[in-house]
């Protein structure tokens, strides 16, 4: 925990965000550069699967930002410490880019390949399911009415949701699927050739890089804007200033008692329609 | 031919998601710098309030 607090603090310094933002511009076209042009297409797919080189690595990208997510969720409900939520939900969001982006290039790759931009096989929908179960996360964050109860809600389905995230990892194992099976997480030797590996561990840290650079940036957004809310929860409200009138009755508020319009309908007496 | 341009669509979608993701960022930074000093009444929102 120490550690992980001490890398967040690195992070979260201006030069080591402009450091990190560098790496990620020149390693991701690094990227480009290898997938596009230096890698040899493949025997059987041909160009298209080039697209390997940034749909893989977007994939576990979003798998990786779920798994902070739940470990986060976890630290926040043994702790109760805020930034244990800012965390969870930076890793969320940027999870929740990896994981449509997973999807896009998926079906960019299975046109060609499959004949079909989309189809309801076992990988496909379980990565579905995995993109709603966070982006209510997401939703679920704007609903609840307190910050407390909000991140201990979201806490909830950070731990409970990642359990699909193993689900996917086995789904072209569990279930007859037109996906391919696993070539490189799997046990046993990757089934690939050694340069497309290459190619592929390297965009894969060049997605690392990015990752690392959006989190310290939304981080770092987190915390100005739980100081915006802090600052909003702190400061006394036009209601809480204003004089209580003599007036108003307990438990009731004034602009029901006393209303410019007279009174209101359903108060007793008060000049119904019936 | 047609392969090469699914492969092209998918590496921009990659770059400009990621870069729109970056922008969406900095625009919330900014709000929220201009939230804090027109609440605080700092006029350098970026430093920490002294205790």
């Amino acid at each position: 925990m120490r550690l992980v607090n001490r890398a967040l603090a690195r992070m979260g310094t201006r030069g080591a965000q402009r450091a990190l933002g560098w790496a990620t511009v020149v390693s991701l076209l690094a990227t480009a550069m290898l997938g596009l042009v230096v890698v040899p297409p493949d025997a059987n797919q041909g160009d298209v699967q080039r697209l390997m080189y940034v749909h893989v690595p977007a994939a576990w990208l979003a798998f990786a930002s779920f798994g902070v997510v739940f470990v986060a969720s976890i630290a926040y409900l043994r702790t109760g410490q805020t930034r244990w939520d800012r965390v969870a939900v930076s890793s969320a969001e940027i999870g929740v880019q990896f994981c449509a982006l997973t999807i896009v290039l998926g079906s960019l790759w299975g046109r060609p390949v499959w004949g079909a931009w989309w189809t309801w096989d076992p990988r496909l929908t379980t990565t579905a399911v995995l993109l709603l179960i966070y982006v209510g996360y997401l939703s679920l964050r704007q609903v609840a009415d307190s910050p407390a109860r909000r991140a201990h809600w979201a806490a909830v389905v950070g731990v409970v949701g990642f359990i699909d995230v193993p689900i996917v990892h086995m789904s072209v194992v569990w279930w007859r699927s037109l996906h391919q099976e696993a070539t490189v997480l799997r046990p046993g030797a990757p089934t690939m050739a050694g340069s497309m590996l290459a190619t592929l561990l390297f965009s894969t840290v060049a997605f690392s890089v990015a990752y690392a650079y959006l989190m310290a940036v939304r981080t770092r957004v987190g915390r100005v804007e739980d100081r915006v809310a802090g600052t909003l929860m702190a400061s006394p409200t036009p209601r809480a200033r204003a004089p209580r009138r003599s007036g108003s009755l307990d438990g009731i508020p004034d602009e029901v008692t006393s209303s410019p319009l007279g009174p209101p309908a359903y108060s007793p007496g008060g000049g119904g329609n019936a | 031919m047609r392969d090469a341009s699914y492969v092209l669509a998918g590496y921009a979608i990659t770059g400009t998601a990621l870069g729109l993701y970056r922008l969406q960022l900095a625009r919330r930074t900014r709000r929220a710098h201009r939230l804090v000093a027109a609440l605080t009444g700092r006029t350098d929102a970026r430093s920490r309030p002294r205790r």
